[in-house]
């Protein structure tokens, strides 16, 4: 159980930059999601903490101590691969037993707990069996006890579930959450997958080439979004991006339609951002636009709705109840409380 | 019309038969010929016979004066072991240096011991000579394994690196995050999933040490005479002794008969090994 810091830590390979300048804290018993598309830095950052990596620049610390010059093998870290890192040759047993082992723990303690972490993960059934033998879901659920096996100080997970198929991985999902809470032990968790990181973070960090572009709980991140690669980013689909600009408090399109009044002074070059959810579905000559159904899609739990007006297209999410056909005229209305402008050169939010 | 076919069918398993027989007798014939020859008598060696009454004087001969045999596969058995004793070890450890570690130049020292591989033997024996008679290393055990190593590590280290490069690298971070030390990685993590490989350049280090006639022939010359040489000495006063040669021969190819018996029943195993990630 560990608090984890980094100060001003970068990594660079010659002139290419992984992580550029960057501190944080992770809190104890925290767990903490690093989010962000591939190459953005994330899984190098989480490479510093264990060791496995080393920073070009800054400090990392364990509980205020300083662990840049420690090995891997002593930071008494445990991590989780996203292709697992089982090692073929031993069975299942082996493969948890063996942290314990290279610790020289005591044998009858190594067979105490190794079938506690295989209880915890549901695999004592399959303790004889070598990995090839196994199943994704089974091979990760053993990473997991290995990593359990011991208690480490910090928990690093490198998209663990990423190699499961899709239905198996929401329920390896709710198991992490379980398993996590039932632990307390801080963890560290690299994803690209944002319904990870909503489901199971208690904060997140949003990252894009190498820098944090947000910090904070998931919700605030979701509700609050603090530019347009986090807005972008977070939510499925993904939010409703419109290009156009402020005049006279109302938001105007690129196509010059007059759209929604909003709390700003006047300005030119704004994207007005708006998820799916908090646009309102009227009949036609209701809301406070009339514009004609482009895409009608059920997807069983919603009726998502792309809609055009202009050269605009946007996309609703509806009740599953609804019907309607393309060509069909409908009205439209934004939920004035949830509407996001952004600034189109620097990207960053617009607040009033 | 399913009549002709049939036909034709027949016909053409037939010469395929014929064809197949005909490749393994080119490469079973002589090998064939060896093992009937090592146990014919001296009246029948000449005659293409299969039936003669088996002796096994020839093998008597070739133990006693003045070939000593035994000797000789003594001095075979001591520097091919020892030629894979040492071989497969260095090799793994450079193999997985080249494999894992950053270096500067590593491409050009990688190609640089590939390259050794390519000079003719023909070329560097005679430097080696001078050199091993200055370092009074000619006709020794150690000199042997001296040169087979230089021979065989390259190919070795070459083949062992493509092994290695194979092993997925966070079976390894995997290792060192559960608290091993690289050593320790290297013991009980690449070493064991290494085997299938380790007894290819095993086998490798061991065939050519075994069968080196052009290297053994110059460099040695009493006391660490190999097998291969040995049938040198049957060029005699009296003619050539095929019988004797055939009986020596016997010896220089059980080994390979073994191993190969060997190797399949090992590479069924492991060639499903490592699959899984």
């Amino acid at each position: 159980m560990a608090k984890v810091t980094l100060r001003n830590v970068s990594k660079r390979w010659g002139a290419f930059i992984g992580v550029d300048n960057q501190s944080l804290v992770v809190e104890d018993k925290e767990f903490f999601v690093l989010l962000g598309p591939s190459g953005c830095g994330k899984t190098t950052l989480m490479r510093m903490i264990s060791g496995l990596e080393m920073p070009t620049d800054g400090d990392i610390e364990f509980d205020g101590q300083r662990v840049n010059d420690e090995l891997a093998k002593d930071r008494d870290v445990a991590m989780v691969f996203q292709n697992y890192g089982l090692y073929p040759h031993m069975t299942v047993h082996g493969n948890i037993a063996y942290p314990l082992k290279v610790r020289g723990t005591p044998k009858g303690e190594i067979e105490s707990r190794v079938q506690e972490a295989a209880r915890q993960v549901e695999m004592l059934d399959f303790l004889d069996r070598k990995p090839r033998a196994l199943s994704g879901g089974q091979r990760q659920r053993v990473a997991l006890a290995r990593a359990i096996v011991r208690k480490p100080r910090v928990f690093l997970m490198d998209e663990p579930l990423s190699n499961l198929d899709a239905k198996l991985r929401v329920s390896m999902r709710a198991e992490l959450k379980h398993l996590s809470n039932a632990l307390k032990i801080t963890t560290i968790y690299v994803t690209h997958d944002q319904v990870e990181a909503m489901t199971l973070a208690d904060r997140v960090a949003v990252m894009k080439k190498g820098v944090i572009q947000q910090l904070g709980p998931p919700t605030e991140i979701f509700d609050d979004p603090a530019n347009l690669f986090v807005a972008g980013f977070i939510g499925s689909p993904a939010m409703n991006l419109i290009n156009g600009s402020v005049r006279n408090g109302r938001f105007i399109t690129m196509g010059g339609t007059s759209t929604v009044a909003v709390n700003t002074p006047d300005r030119e070059r704004v994207v007005l951002g708006v998820r799916a959810e908090d646009i309102l579905v009227h009949e036609e000559g209701g809301g406070d636009l009339n514009v004609s159904v482009y895409a009608y899609e059920n997807t069983g739990e919603n009726v998502m709705l792309t809609l055009q007006f202009g050269q605009q297209r946007v996309t609703a999410r509806t009740d599953r109840g609804l019907r309607k056909k393309q060509d069909e005229k409908v009205g439209l209305s934004f939920n004035p409380d949830r509407l996001y402008l952004f600034d189109a050169d620097t990207e960053e939010r617009i607040r009033t | 019309m399913d009549f002709d076919r049939q036909t034709k069918d027949r016909a053409f398993a037939f010469l395929r038969g014929v064809g197949i027989a005909m490749i393994i007798f080119v490469f079973l014939g002589p090998i064939l010929w060896i093992f009937l020859t090592a146990f014919k008598p001296l009246s029948a060696v000449y005659t293409m016979s299969l039936w003669f009454e088996p002796t096994l004087d020839n093998f008597r001969q070739i133990f006693d004066k003045p070939f000593y045999l035994g000797q000789k596969l003594w001095n075979s058995i001591v520097i091919s072991a020892f030629t894979v004793a040492i071989g497969v070890p260095t090799a793994l450890a450079a193999a997985y240096s080249f494999s894992r570690f950053p270096m500067k130049y590593k491409k050009s020292l990688f190609f640089g011991v590939l390259a050794t591989q390519f000079i003719p033997p023909m070329v560097v024996v005679l430097p080696f000579f001078l050199m091993f008679r200055t370092l009074g290393l000619l006709d020794t055990w150690t000199g042997m394994i001296w040169i087979n190593l230089s021979i065989v590590l390259p190919f070795a280290i070459w083949m062992l690196k493509g092994f290695i490069d194979t092993i997925p690298i966070e079976m390894e971070e995997a290792a060192m995050i559960d608290g091993a030390s690289r050593l320790r990685v290297v013991w009980d993590i690449v070493l064991p999933v290494c085997v299938p490989g380790l007894f290819v350049a095993g086998i490798f280090c061991f065939i050519f040490s075994w069968n080196d006639f052009l290297y053994a022939l110059i460099l040695t010359k009493k006391e660490a005479v190999t097998l291969p040489v040995t049938l040198n000495a049957f060029y005699t006063e009296e003619g050539d002794r095929w019988e004797l040669m055939a009986a020596t021969g016997t010896f220089i190819l059980l080994p390979m008969f073994a191993i190969s018996f060997f190797i399949q029943r090992h590479f069924v195993q492991g060639a499903t090994q490592g699959s899984d990630r």
